[in-house]
């Protein structure tokens, strides 16, 4: 970006006005929050999505709610004389170097307080290192690769759970199905070259070998491939028991409509979410889904567990046009926790945040999340964020696992072979 | 693990995304051939191509195959308007005319992306029912889908006119004569603008007819043109600059070369075979199999 004379005029003007006014008045400053997300190219539907999560969440902060969240009921946080949270988005484009360009550049120019992001792991972990370097805290909404947490880094949280809870999730309910005499032995990985779909297929087939299972197909494609037709024969040759894909919309929809073409109907599919979180992929394959299950990490079951869940749903909806998703539904969720240790720690000083973030202890009704609690262990992450699965029922997600939660037994296999 | 048939499978598969890419490639070639002008914009012709494709299934209820001819037409006004309004002025710089050109094409790439971006949301669409979508021919254990198969012939078709308009007629005589000096033919009475203008709308048809085809199978999205412009990119190079029969061996040679990898490699790196082969001619036969320069 080059700075234009206008740009530089506007920037003068206002940091005047800040100048005078903050001398006469003394007035509540705002809390600005850097929020980092592909808007445009190949995941820019994530982006427009992310932007009304979080803006439902600002919401919420800034205006009085009935609602059982933290920091609903007052107006701006009461523990800064009721400032206002403030946003600033910021595109990453899905490429890390951008993020950390964007990250630098939030820090240095906007002065965030702290930082938002990123949907894709690959650019989470350029953004964390640039927000360690300054001492800001990053708050990873809804990124899931393991090895994030597992760099040391001091100012790094994640509220949501990783792909390795996600993995053991399924295990366990392949586990549970196998109990009940289902016949599952064989399995086939089918993930994407950056982070996500390397961590992801990692934590998978170390679950395979410690719990008995064979991975007769463990394929890697490159992210975006204008043809998946060879990827796919590979996958029918394999013909496993279970599909597990870990895949962005745009290949999980190519992925579904390449197997329709090359007939190739699996037996069952339990994806790593991401793009089968996606209501995009649904509306343009949905009708070859019927039976696949995703992990998630929310659940609009929960709603008539806990009321409040249907009623932040409609708020974001009249804002998106869709409903909560695994991701939306983060992001929200993401805001909150933030906003919430800010309030605690009377600051917008990155250590003061640091270690609010760090003493937050959040009861699982607090949220709209199945989660038991939010309280991040030494590396950041909080532990007790439990994954539930999801079956694609007619045009709805309906969860099946784990049996607390779960609201209808699984439909399995999908497609009798 | 490798059976006849996968090898069989494979070929055949990469033998119909092959043809596709030729046809994506043939206009990028065309309009170099012609005017020593490489369009950064021609991801964003395809992309554009398949929303007006999917615009009138959604809207007019009209069949990808139908509208295909329309979508070409429609592009055809395009690529000239894009020539007589845009390239036209880049083609007057006095200096850096190549970089003029270069920025030219890319602004008009990026402007175009944006626009999409903001009226079609960056939403992934895709054409639900078609009389090609989903559909399967399958010879044996040998599945081939139909959209690719109807791409195919319709690549093939697409190249044997273009071979009659390009040796057979007037047209295609001005065509030559202009990419040979297009000085001189003003002096017999050609105007280069119009063969220009006329050239930019074939390349813009072309890509647009691929466009029309590939919306049957392929998702849309504002960015949708990316991925296979740099394959349309090295087509062209593999096949030699500027020749338009270049872009049909070159595509063929693309996609059999990434099937034939994806065998043998792990598939994230069927590329590999693509740009080991690109740098191949680039070393050994630099203006590429079939280029004349």
């Amino acid at each position: 970006m080059t700075i234009t004379r206008r740009d530089l005029l506007i920037g003068t003007a206002a940091i005047v006005t800040t100048a005078s006014t903050g001398a006469r008045a003394q007035p509540i400053q705002d809390v600005v929050i850097g929020v980092i997300y592909p808007f445009s190219g190949s995941s820019a539907q994530i982006g427009v999505d992310a932007k009304h999560a979080f803006n439902t969440a600002a919401d919420i902060i800034n205006n009085v709610y009935d609602l059982d969240l933290p920091l609903a009921r007052s107006a701006g946080l009461p523990g800064l004389g009721g400032a206002k949270v403030r946003l600033v988005f910021a595109d990453h484009q899905a490429d890390p170097q951008k993020g950390r360009a964007e990250a630098e550049r939030l820090i240095t120019q906007e002065k965030v307080s702290a930082i938002i992001g990123t949907y894709q792991s690959a650019v989470a972990v350029t953004v964390s290192d640039t927000t360690e370097r300054y001492q800001i805290p990053f708050l990873s909404a809804d990124n899931s690769s393991p090895s994030l947490h597992r760099r040391g880094l001091k100012f790094y949280f994640r509220a949501g759970a990783h792909d390795e809870m996600f993995s053991a999730a399924m295990f366990d309910f392949f586990d549970a199905l196998k109990k009940k005499g289902e016949r599952i032995e064989t399995l086939a990985l089918f993930h994407e070259d950056t982070i996500f779909g390397t961590d992801s297929s990692n934590a998978q087939l170390k679950l395979a070998g410690e719990r008995g299972y064979k991975v007769v197909a463990n394929i890697k494609y490159h992210a975006n491939s204008p043809s998946l037709t060879a990827e796919v024969q590979q996958l029918k040759a394999a013909n496993a028991d279970v599909l597990m894909p870990s895949s962005y919309t745009t290949d999980g929809i190519l992925l579904v409509k390449t197997m329709g073409e090359l007939g190739y109907k699996p037996k069952a599919m339990v994806a790593q979410d991401a793009g089968f979180a996606e209501k995009t992929l649904y509306d343009a394959v949905g009708d070859k889904l019927q039976g696949v299950i995703s992990r998630g990490s929310f659940s609009l079951d929960l709603a008539a567990k806990r009321p409040m869940v249907g009623k932040v749903n409609d708020l974001f909806k009249a804002k998106s046009g869709k409903d909560f998703n695994d991701y939306s539904s983060r992001q929200f969720m993401g805001l909150i926790v933030l906003a919430d240790a800010i309030n605690r720690a009377k600051s917008t000083d990155g250590e003061k945040i640091r270690a609010a973030l760090a003493a937050t202890d959040m009861p699982g009704e607090q949220t709209i999340m199945p989660w038991k609690r939010v309280k991040f262990d030494e590396n950041g992450q909080n532990n007790y964020a439990d994954p539930v699965l999801l079956q694609w029922v007619g045009s709805k997600f309906v969860t099946i696992f784990p049996v607390q939660a779960a609201v209808a037994e699984a439909v399995w296999p999908m497609n009798k072979g | 693990m490798l059976s006849a048939e996968t090898i069989v499978q494979s070929l055949a598969s990469g033998l119909l995304m092959g043809l596709l890419y030729g046809l994506i490639a043939v206009g990028l070639a065309l309009i170099f051939g012609l005017m020593d002008v490489v369009n950064f914009a021609h991801g964003e012709f395809l992309m554009t191509a398949m929303y007006a494709t999917f615009g009138l299934a959604v809207l007019v209820g009209l069949d990808p195959l139908l509208s295909a001819p329309l979508v070409a037409a429609a592009l055809f006004v395009f690529g000239a308007l894009v020539y007589l309004g845009i390239v036209r002025f880049a083609m007057r710089a006095k200096k850096n005319i190549g970089m003029v050109q270069i920025f030219t094409t890319f602004g008009l790439a990026i402007l175009m992306q944006g626009l999409a971006q903001f009226l079609f949301t960056p939403d992934y669409r895709s054409i639900a029912n078609s009389w090609l979508g989903g559909k399967t021919l399958s010879v044996g254990d040998i599945f081939l889908p139909v959209p690719q198969l109807a791409g195919a012939v319709v690549s093939i078709a697409t190249f044997g006119l273009l071979y009659f308009v390009i040796n057979r007629t007037d047209f295609g005589r001005a065509l030559e004569a202009t990419r040979e000096d297009a000085g001189a033919v003003a002096l017999v009475g050609i105007d280069r603008n119009r063969v220009f203008a006329i050239g930019w709308g074939l390349g813009a048809a072309l890509v647009g007819l691929a466009g029309a085809i590939m919306a049957t199978f392929f998702y849309i999205y504002p960015d949708v043109g990316s991925s296979f412009a740099l394959i349309a990119y090295v087509t062209v190079a593999l096949g030699g600059f500027g020749s338009v029969f270049g872009a049909f061996a070159g595509g063929i040679i693309i996609g059999l070369v990434e099937a034939i990898t994806a065998m043998i490699l792990p598939p994230s790196l069927k590329s590999v075979g693509i740009y080991s082969v690109y740098l191949a001619v680039v070393f050994l036969r630099p203006r590429g199999l079939f280029g004349s320069i």
